[in-house]
């Protein structure tokens, strides 16, 4: 198994007396696929934003790549190479498409991925985005909104992004194409991880998965594992 | 060279087109030729209608373009045209003090807003409470020259004054050259076009398109790997400089200020002339600064009691009407649906 890219030591995150995050330990091995799922209120989200640095945990450590940048603030876990995108879409809306992209470019972080521009292109052209469209962001098709997210978190030249339920709302054939784009990417060795209520989905992209489950980590494999799994059946699934 | 030029041109603003340029150096060309068939004193009232112009850029700036509503710009407008008049009132005699003034007028403005836009931005304050914050600093600073009547209240040679103001302030002197008159016309002319130029350069450039970024959701920004801190403060400072520059040039202009030009109702004009024109764009706030100081200062002129309340009504039907701006409504309306859609702009305004 290669080094973690990303890697939580006993996440926890209260919200006014109500827990969050419970004790999370997670390892993302660089280059991994990885999914999260669980049912509403598992910590899911919350787990996020403790990753990129939106919340400060109560307790715990987060790891990116060696470093330890629990204390770090968002935008500097982001020049050391973390992307996120929101569960609620959060592309520019009453900006253009040129300008959401142009928005990004500053970022050129002196250790970005030899192939990041490529990933950025790639991903520009199978979502079919123009970077010169005066289209405004809102204008677009949810899905395609929901691409120009990811391609501006890929801009930065992240080698890590996180994606909050990516394909909520899409058809089957836009969640198969988003589905097809992130396998090309994390092929060329981006790291993945995505929060997905998708089954089929995750069954499609998952290289691995955790489950959460009302705080801590409920369990973690591939998806046979998962689906395998006496207390993920009960809990997640309904099952006996 | 071409850079600038494509910067200059570039989609931040409106007027972009040939036609657009044509017109604005024809417009120049008018504004430096037109003074030889004025007065000196209408040269005079003309440079009093631009005078304004550089806070409501800079509030523009901070506001249609940063998302940072500001009711604090005329603190530093008195700011500089405090220290301007202490700095120079103390070196009458000595060439060097207008210029010197000056400089520190705007060194302090830089400075004080440097320092409360600190504890703001990197306190991490709600939007919607910067206005609060920056209206207090700014009846804080009126209250505080209000009681300055006293002889104690005296800095060198020259008296704070109270609300009976700061009098005798010396106008901008270069070397041995005063500029009054038409020489001041001038003097303020050139500093709003370049002011205007060098913002239109600014917005256009990678810097400002992230101020838009900023402007949208400051947390999206964030996680695009920006110190969305620093950015806010140094746009801050830009727009308290610029605010700065206004004072300057109203201490130079009228040789006085009082309290009152701190005041609450001064707090909201520049306010007022950014929202009327269109607070996202710099040509609209420049057209409608000048317009609202020329038509406030005619009716005042002309003996109307009721200038403020005639102007009120104005401004509340824009707003009803053009609620992002009548210039910038008007810009993106008009090509595509032409005069007969002028009464249904505001129904079918974007945003």
């Amino acid at each position: 198994m290669t080094d973690p890219i990303l890697r939580t030591e006993g996440l926890t995150k209260n919200f006014d007396g109500v827990v969050a995050t419970n004790d999370v330990s997670i390892s993302v091995p660089r280059g991994e696929l990885r999914c999260i799922i669980g049912p509403n209120g598992a910590g899911k989200s919350t787990l996020f934003s403790l990753l990129c640095g939106m919340h400060r945990a109560d307790a715990g450590r987060v790891l990116l790549k060696g470093e330890d940048v629990t204390r770090l603030l968002a935008f500097r876990r982001v020049r050391r190479g973390i992307g996120l995108t929101f569960q609620t879409n959060r592309a520019f809306h009453r900006l253009s498409v040129r300008q959401n992209l142009n928005a990004v470019l500053q970022i050129m972080r002196a250790d970005r991925p030899a192939d990041a521009d490529e990933r950025y292109r790639f991903a520009l052209d199978r979502f079919g985005l123009d970077p010169d469209s005066e289209m405004l962001a809102k204008e677009l098709p949810h899905h395609r909104l929901q691409w120009l997210e990811i391609a501006m978190v890929l801009a930065a030249g992240p080698d890590v992004i996180l994606l909050d339920e990516p394909t909520a709302g899409m058809s089957s054939d836009e969640t198969l194409q988003t589905g097809t784009v992130l396998k090309h990417l994390n092929s060329s060795g981006l790291t993945i991880v995505v929060v997905e209520h998708d089954v089929a989905f995750v069954r499609d992209v998952a290289q691995r998965s955790t489950v959460m489950h009302q705080g801590p980590v409920l369990a973690e494999g591939t998806v046979d594992e998962i689906t395998g799994h006496a207390d993920v059946r009960r809990i997640y699934l309904g099952q006996a | 060279m071409s850079h600038l030029l494509k910067l200059l041109t570039g989609p931040e603003d409106i007027g972009r087109s040939r036609w657009f340029w044509a017109t604005f150096v024809a417009v120049c060309v008018f504004l430096f030729v037109y003074p030889f068939w004025l007065s000196e004193f209408e040269a005079t009232n003309n440079a009093y209608y631009l005078l304004n112009v550089p806070i409501a850029l800079g509030l523009a700036l901070l506001w249609g373009y940063c998302g940072i509503l500001s009711f604090g710009q005329v603190a530093y407008f008195g700011v500089a045209g405090y220290v301007y008049g202490i700095v120079a009132g103390n070196m009458i005699g000595n060439a060097a003090g207008p210029i010197v003034g000056s400089l520190c007028g705007l060194a302090i403005c830089a400075l004080t807003a440097a320092i409360f836009g600190y504890f703001v931005f990197y306190g991490r304050v709600q939007n919607w409470i910067v206005p609060i914050l920056t209206l207090v600093l700014t009846l804080l600073f009126e209250t505080f020259l209000g009681q300055t009547a006293g002889y104690q209240w005296r800095v060198g040679n020259v008296q704070l004054g109270g609300y009976n103001g700061m009098t005798g302030i010396p106008a901008f002197q270069i070397g041995q050259f005063v500029v009054t008159g038409y020489s001041f016309y001038y003097y303020v002319l050139i500093i709003v076009v370049i002011g205007y130029l060098s913002l239109r350069l600014l917005v256009n450039s990678q810097y400002g398109k992230v101020m838009l970024a900023l402007r949208e959701d400051p947390i999206r920004t964030e996680l695009l790997g920006y110190d969305i801190r620093a950015r806010q403060l140094v746009v801050f400072v830009i727009a308290a400089v610029l605010a700065g520059i206004s004072g300057l040039l109203y201490v130079q202009w009228g040789n006085y200020i009082t309290p009152s030009q701190v005041g609450l109702l001064q707090a909201s004009l520049p306010v007022i002339w950014v929202a009327v024109g269109g607070r996202e764009s710099l040509l609209a706030v420049l057209l409608s600064t000048c317009a609202r100081n020329w038509l406030n200062y005619t009716l005042s002129s002309e003996g109307y009691q009721y200038a403020l309340i005639i102007i009120g009504a104005l401004l509340v039907a824009v707003m009803l009407f053009f609620p992002d701006g009548i210039i910038v409504t008007l810009a993106r309306e008009l090509p595509k649906r032409g005069w007969r859609a002028l009464v249904g702009l505001h129904k079918g305004k974007a945003g």
